[in-house]
């Protein structure tokens, strides 16, 4: 586990210091959030603009999960560490940069689509986190697959996204009940499958990042 | 052999297609149900490969993507066919056909990333998609039957008839034992087809 920590920490550190992947993704949030708002900016849009916007920053960023690593891959492979922990260590950084960019682009939804989400803040923290994990355990777990391949960039989201979609269908449809002023029980099922697809996919990588890493 | 057998069978009930939009269901019905056969052998292939690290179960588990996506592709196309007279409407998002089309995406992107990473590497990432894409099946369908119930559609849907009568039955049953040794058919070829290749590759590398 300090293994999983050292190893969020360096290559946190290493983002705070070129700051490559944060930037990216985070202007590619706010240009969505502006488009998506420039074509419609009515309160019932406001869940699914967000998703859309979170799931393509996501596949934007995750494609450089192991960017750095990508010519020293024999490195990481000869480690002598899990590799399980490998995964575990880049799902969490990317589930922190995807956080930043969820908070960072919310003032935003806020002002262009409704200010409900002020008021939900609380509530929307849930599906906001459970919805960032999954696509960061399935954006990490492709994105480790794909280094290697030619056109790594175009590949991602074609893989990530119809996988990932019952989570975002889950999140849309929870943020969607919260903004209309549901409470959280009132949204169990659709927390459920959130949590069922970060469960699902978070062990399927770890048994399956050992073949992710094979030369 | 299996080839001809497998004509012999789609030709014998051939005499029952006429007419009805009703009768699509014998493409429908058999097509679905060999996509999903080809989708288990997809993931037993993938799983046996990554632990058993045997070419032979890669090149079973290729041919078997290949062989789903062209049957989605006959689901999809055959129940759109189907639903434009019946249920008035060329697509709804009912719960089984956002999980077939979801399918359809997940397993085209299989066979791109055997297109773009030929190798070891690519049967390795192609694996690891091919489990993945199986144990995403339960959840698609969950989240399709919650975003059914959240915006219900005015469309018709499945009209849950009676039980099927004798006289349907049997060329159903018929129809769906024929696609499933087409499909068998198909595979074998597919996999021996593989093995030529990759004997050849072989062949080619070690002058």
């Amino acid at each position: 586990m300090r293994i999983v920590w050292l190893m969020v920490g360096k290559d946190l550190r290493l983002e705070w210091r070129t700051r490559e992947i944060i930037t990216t993704m985070g202007l590619l949030a706010l240009l969505l959030v502006i488009v998506l708002g420039a074509a419609r900016s009515d309160p019932e849009s406001a869940p699914a603009a967000m998703w859309v916007t979170y799931a393509f920053a996501a596949t934007l960023g995750f494609t450089r999960t192991f960017s750095l690593e990508r010519d020293h891959m024999t490195a990481l492979r000869l480690a002598p560490i899990d590799r399980g922990a490998i995964f575990a260590a880049k799902a969490l950084a990317n589930w922190f940069m995807l956080t930043v960019v969820q908070v960072i682009s919310l003032p935003i939804f806020g002002a262009l689509f409704t200010e409900k989400i002020w008021t939900r803040l609380g509530a929307l923290a849930l599906p906001m986190a459970l919805g960032g994990a999954g696509l960061a355990a399935v954006g990490t777990l492709f994105g480790g697959l794909i280094t290697q391949v030619r056109l790594r960039e175009a590949l991602l989201p074609i893989l990530m996204l119809p996988v990932a979609l019952p989570l975002l269908i889950a999140a849309v449809s929870a943020t969607t009940a919260i903004l209309d002023g549901q409470s959280l029980p009132a949204i169990g099922a659709q927390l459920q499958l959130l949590g069922a697809f970060d469960i699902l996919f978070v062990a399927a990588s770890l048994v399956l990042f050992d073949f992710v890493l094979e030369e | 052999m299996l080839v001809g057998a497998a004509w012999a069978l789609l030709a014998a009930p051939d005499e029952v297609f006429q007419g009805f939009p009703q009768r699509i269901m014998y493409v429908h019905v058999p097509s679905v149900m060999t996509a999903y056969a080809a989708l288990a052998v997809v993931f037993v292939g993938s799983v046996l490969f990554l632990w058993r690290r045997d070419a032979r179960m890669d090149r079973l588990a290729h041919s078997a993507a290949e062989l789903a996506v062209l049957f989605i592709t006959m689901t999809l196309l055959s129940g759109a066919i189907w639903g434009k007279p019946v249920w008035g409407t060329w697509w709804t998002w009912d719960a089984r056909l956002t999980t077939t089309l979801i399918l359809w995406f997940i397993y085209v992107g299989y066979l791109i990333v055997r297109a773009w990473a030929p190798g070891s590497r690519g049967a390795r990432a192609a694996a690891v998609i091919g489990i993945v894409g199986v144990l995403d099946i339960p959840l698609i369908h969950w989240s399709a039957i919650l975003l059914r119930t959240l915006h219900p559609q005015p469309t018709v849907f499945r009209p849950e008839g009676p039980a099927l009568p004798a006289s349907m039955l049997a060329p159903l049953v018929v129809n769906i034992v024929a696609f499933l040794v087409m499909f068998v058919a198909l595979l074998t070829v597919r996999v021996r087809q593989e093995r030529t290749l990759s004997a050849l590759v072989e062949v080619l590398e070690g002058r």
